[in-house]
């Protein structure tokens, strides 16, 4: 029973790689594995790549002053960090909100089973976002260092127990997120505050990373003594990894408890929180007057609404609005001394500065692809876009209009404060802005193509379509491979043919595909949408 | 009103309709009866606009479904088998996203609404997110939403299903009031009861294709709607 669940769960995850919903029929072994390679490459290569070379770099040093169970309790807290932070609403989607609860609890099935079952697929999506920093870690361990049996041993108990750990947090916060939501009114909007002072924190010590680090290896001996001292079972984590047998029965012994308590935990309150349906005080309805809008607007208000009303939209799409934001602000407080003396560093490079600061825009610009699951995430309702009195192109232009409102503007924003700081010439700044205004139309364009190639209409969490979509993620690498083009193209071959002319042939290229992604949604995109 | 010609849709090898023709006279409750998978829901999507078709012609108040899919969808409404509607609204958004699309006036809208919501007892509710409704509460602003633009034709799949016993009798008058004002309704049941004192006219129909049709006394004669229906399926047999 739970294989058969545990298979469901995972079907659905990956669904998009194993079925075509375009021709309603399962996708041919090639393009299954394809995906799957895809995917592979980009959580292996690109994420395990960016976590080797931290590991390389602390690896070697701390190891040779006896600092090696500190290393592991480094990467270990980012291990997990990530593995939470990659699946505490997942957790809350997949066990509390799932579609498909009531169908399930109705069947002959224990509910420990389909706990069990949803747990599971929560555990492997956080062994996989852990094991991408946690491996790569390890085998640079094992290859600087020392690669003994306790080395071995210590090393992979200690991933097995970094898992079962980021599942029991994942959780026991999922449990949390379960109980504030049902008592909350303006639920999507707290999530998502909440997660954004995460993302903050997130990035706080991302951007001190590079000076924290240096910071350590200095002193890796010293921060090594407080911490042991002051936090004795981080210590205990970091030499599970070295092989001592006492840590390892301790660390094992306590991550199973923890995990056996929030097991209790949910167990207890799991058929309630699956069947509630929110205890949240019933708002009264009272006539106002109303405001008319256009097709056009109502349109596009459905899809604001849609945005609005989902933290996982807003968290997993969105978050390049508020990066935007954030942007121009730094540009406006650091600017004026920080990019004179960049521009200083790129002498002779004329135009380095204006690249760079049009790559650093489109790769916020990236960061939102609302676009790309918005076809998807009409789901069992798609019935009511086709049977309406409306142009399909009117729908799917909503869906570019959203993308572009909540991207458009806060990238003006932060275009009018890089215009206002960079001390490249007026000319410069203004074709690094244009290459960047049309990127950001390319991005939802984009978005809105591999949507529409990528469709999913048979979710059963809204998560999947969201988080899991291979639209969603191609969208995103895509805007990132445009922004490393970008930057990349120039320092390789751009700054010979010239600042202007290396700018003005990507921009013409970036139109040139605008273009082309318009014509064809408007033709061959709107005749998929109106036949899903 | 509507005109269904020789209308066939496959799906891959399969014919789930074959050459069906059904004509709807404005005034007229058409019910359309068959088996699971006989092909009532695809024949109710091709005339809604939803489903594109292979073959033959759907006219709605002489305008063709193929060439003029607006102008045909202004004038319908359609209420599908299960009410899957924009959960992430609230009731009221709902319905004024309808009427913003069907280009309601204010006054109108707000008549419409007081009036039909009143009727549903789903006035409290209208502020509430459609997440929080009932199947039964999700079919009734289903309903009072394909009312609002006072539509000439609403195609409904099963429209009975999920809604209780007083709302059903709402339903029934809503459908003869809308009739007797000239408009039409072709809806598709399996409570052959309410089929047979509701519709002036029934079609019943069978592995796509058209087995039967006509008045109420020209399908049934002097036995019950349930014997010649089963009467017939096992004919076709």
């Amino acid at each position: 029973m739970l294989k058969i669940l545990v298979k469901k769960q995972l079907g659905e995850i990956f669904r998009s790689y194993t079925y075509d919903a375009k021709k309603n029929r399962a996708r041919s072994k090639a393009a299954t594995i394809g995906f799957f390679v895809f995917f592979v490459v980009l959580m292996v290569g690109v994420l395990g790549g960016l976590f080797t070379f931290l590991s390389l770099a602390m690896c070697g040093e701390m190891a040779q002053v006896g600092m090696d169970w500190l290393y592991f309790t480094i990467m270990t807290l980012l291990a997990a960090f990530l593995g939470i932070f990659g699946s505490v609403f997942n957790t809350y989607s997949s066990l509390y909100m799932a579609k498909d609860n009531d169908l399930l609890l109705s069947l002959p099935i224990p509910v420990r089973v389909i706990m069990a079952a949803r747990l599971i697929s929560v555990y492997l999506m956080g062994l996989m976002y852990s094991a991408v920093v946690y491996l790569p870690a390890l085998i640079v361990y094992w290859a600087v260092v020392e690669m003994s049996a306790k080395t071995v041993l210590g090393g992979l108990l200690l991933l097995v127990l970094l898992s079962i750990f980021v599942l029991t947090l994942s959780c026991a916060l999922g449990w949390v997120v379960a109980k504030i939501s049902q008592k909350l009114k303006n639920k999507s909007f707290i999530t998502v505050l909440v997660s954004l002072v995460f993302i903050g924190a997130y990035y706080f010590f991302y951007a001190k990373a590079q000076s924290l680090l240096a910071e350590l290896l200095a002193n890796a001996v010293y921060y090594g003594d407080s911490i042991r001292s002051a936090a004795y079972p981080l210590y205990l984590v970091g030499r599970v990894a070295v092989g001592d047998g006492a840590a390892m029965a301790i660390v094992t012994a306590a991550v199973l408890v923890l995990f056996g308590l929030v097991w209790y935990l949910i167990a207890r309150s799991f058929l309630k929180l699956a069947t509630s349906t929110g205890a949240v005080a019933k708002r009264e309805y009272r006539e106002k007057a109303v405001q008319l809008k256009s097709v056009d607007s109502a349109l596009l208000g459905r899809e604001l609404a849609h945005f609005t009303a989902s933290a996982n939209y807003m968290l997993n799409c969105g978050l390049g609005t508020l990066g935007l934001v954030i942007g121009a602000a730094a540009l406006v407080w650091k600017g004026g001394t920080f990019l004179p003396m960049l521009e200083m560093v790129f002498d002779g490079r004329p135009g380095a500065l204006s690249v760079l600061l049009c790559a650093g825009l489109c790769t916020l610009v990236s960061m939102n692809d609302m676009a790309a699951p918005s076809v998807s995430l009409e789901g069992k309702s798609l019935w009511l876009a086709q049977s309406l009195p409306v142009k399909t192109w009117q729908v799917l232009r909503a869906k570019l209009r959203m993308h572009l409102l909540l991207t458009a503007v806060p990238a003006a924003l932060c275009g009018v404060c890089v215009a206002i700081v960079s001390p490249a010439a007026a000319a410069q700044t203004a074709l690094a802005l244009v290459v960047a205004a049309l990127f950001t139309v390319l991005s939802a364009l984009l978005g809105l193509f591999l949507g529409l190639k990528m469709p999913n209409l048979h979710w059963t969490s809204e998560i999947t379509p969201i988080k899991q979509g291979g639209a969603v993620a191609l969208a995103m690498l895509s805007g990132m491979v445009y922004a490393a083009l970008l930057a990349g193209g120039f320092f390789l071959i751009g700054w010979r043919m010239g600042y202007m002319a290396f700018m003005a042939a990507f921009a013409a290229v970036t139109l040139a595909a605008c273009v082309l992604l318009l014509r064809w949604i408007k033709t061959k995109g709107c005749a998929v949408f109106a036949n899903l | 009103m509507l005109r269904i010609e020789h209308l066939t849709k496959t799906y891959g090898e399969k014919k789930a309709v074959d050459d069906l023709s059904l004509h709807i006279q404005a005034g007229e409750i058409y019910g359309f009866i068959g088996h699971n998978g006989a092909g009532k829901t695809t024949t109710l999507k091709s005339v809604a606009g939803i489903l594109q078709f292979d073959g033959g012609e759907i006219l709605v108040d002489g305008k063709s479904v193929r060439t003029q899919p607006l102008e045909c969808k202004k004038e319908i409404a359609y209420i599908p088998d299960n009410p899957d509607l924009y959960e992430y609204m609230t009731g009221i958004k709902y319905l004024n996203f309808i009427a913003d699309i069907f280009g309601v006036s204010a006054q109108v809208r707000q008549e419409r609404i007081r009036k039909y919501a009143d009727l549903f007892e789903l006035t409290a509710d209208l502020a509430q997110p459609i997440a929080a409704y009932s199947h039964g509460m999700k079919q009734k602003l289903a309903i009072i939403s394909a009312w609002l633009h006072d539509p000439k034709l609403i195609i409904m799949d099963e429209p009975f299903v999920g809604l209780d016993p007083k709302a059903a009798h709402i339903l029934k008058g809503m459908m003869r009031e809308l009739c007797d004002a000239g408009g039409a309704i072709f809806f598709s049941t399996h409570v052959l009861e309410v089929a047979e004192k509701l519709c002036d006219k029934v079609a019943i129909i069978k592995g796509g294709k058209l087995i039967r049709s006509g008045t109420m006394e020209e399908v049934k004669g002097d036995d019950s709607l349930e014997e010649v229906f089963l009467e017939l399926e096992d004919e076709s047999c």
